[in-house]
């Protein structure tokens, strides 16, 4: 089966949640012919010999360790494509995981839908996330503290705030011309 | 970011919530660690979200949390209310929306996938 984007970045996420990250920035962002993605977190990290380890496919995935397949099958898929991966961390400090992909590579899997499958967790986790889309001309971001500052005390599940969430990044995603099957 | 429009939201939101001179009335928890999202904890969460937006329900919490100790009974939904926990197990998308509609909404706890019901003090 091949995962979309929205499903890797997912993957990211939620290993960075399980690092017990308070702040989680996510970028997604076309360069030239380039796809960025860009997931750091400011969680547990990892020691060298975790790290080395980190995107074998075949690293046990117990609770409180912050590896999953996701790392994996990024790095497969940047590497299959002739793209870049990268991923730092030190431990107490957090992780960076870096991904280039060819943006008009034939096997590039697609973005998938990132609205529904991003802004579940988005919504739900105590974490701070900074989300951002960039191209060459724009940046569109969203950053859950400022969006919980203009909160309140309503919360980021609230139906009514899901839906806005929700049209204010597919709006920009059309603005960027990027589609859920491109 | 149109943080404006979040703000006329809040405003509506608060008055809502002054009507009803109350908190939430329901809080519910999916669990997302590593073992519920492999057995689809990630669709269960957005079914739920779905379904409470489908019904408006403003006086709802969607968190999620991570391992429970519970992983052959994943995914696990619990449904805290004033009084008591219901912890339901092996959630599908479609158990979730009924979770949403027989439960949160109508008070009917579903047998089938009941796990634990739990007294708490109010």
């Amino acid at each position: 089966m091949v995962e979309d984007l929205a499903f890797h970045l997912a993957d990211l996420l939620e290993n960075a949640l399980r690092a017990g990250a308070k702040f989680v920035e996510v970028e997604l962002a076309r360069e030239g012919g380039t796809l960025l993605i860009r997931v750091e977190d400011d969680g547990v990290g990892m020691d060298e010999e975790q790290l080395r380890r980190a995107s074998d496919p075949f690293f046990t995935t117990k609770p409180g360790r912050r590896i999953g397949l996701g790392l994996a099958f990024l790095r497969q898929t940047a590497e299959e494509l002739g793209g870049h991966f990268q991923i730092q961390s030190k431990l107490g400090r957090g992780t960076r995981v870096e991904a280039r992909l060819p943006w008009d590579h034939p096997d590039r899997p697609p973005l998938g839908d990132l609205p529904g499958t991003l802004l579940p967790i988005l919504v739900t986790s105590p974490v701070e996330f900074r989300l951002i889309f960039r191209d060459h001309k724009n940046t569109w971001a969203l950053d859950t503290r400022e969006v919980k500052k203009a909160l309140g005390s309503v919360s980021l599940s609230d139906p009514q705030v899901l839906s806005f969430l929700e049209r204010e990044m597919r709006e920009a995603l059309a603005a960027f011309g990027w589609k859920e099957e491109g | 970011m149109k943080l404006e429009e979040l703000r006329k939201i809040r405003e509506r939101a608060e008055a809502e919530m002054r009507l009803r001179t109350g908190q939430a009335r329901v809080k519910i928890v999916v669990g997302m660690g590593t073992s519920g999202i492999a057995a689809g904890a990630r669709q269960v969460l957005r079914a739920i979200l779905d379904e409470v937006a489908r019904r408006n329900l403003r006086d709802v919490i969607v968190t999620q949390t991570g391992e429970k100790g519970l992983a052959a009974k994943e995914p696990i939904v619990e449904v805290h209310e004033p009084g008591r926990v219901t912890i339901y197990g092996e959630v599908d998308e479609a158990t979730a929306r009924r979770i949403v509609a027989e439960h949160v909404v109508n008070g009917r706890v579903l047998e089938d996938h009941l796990v634990e019901l739990r007294e708490v003090p109010a």
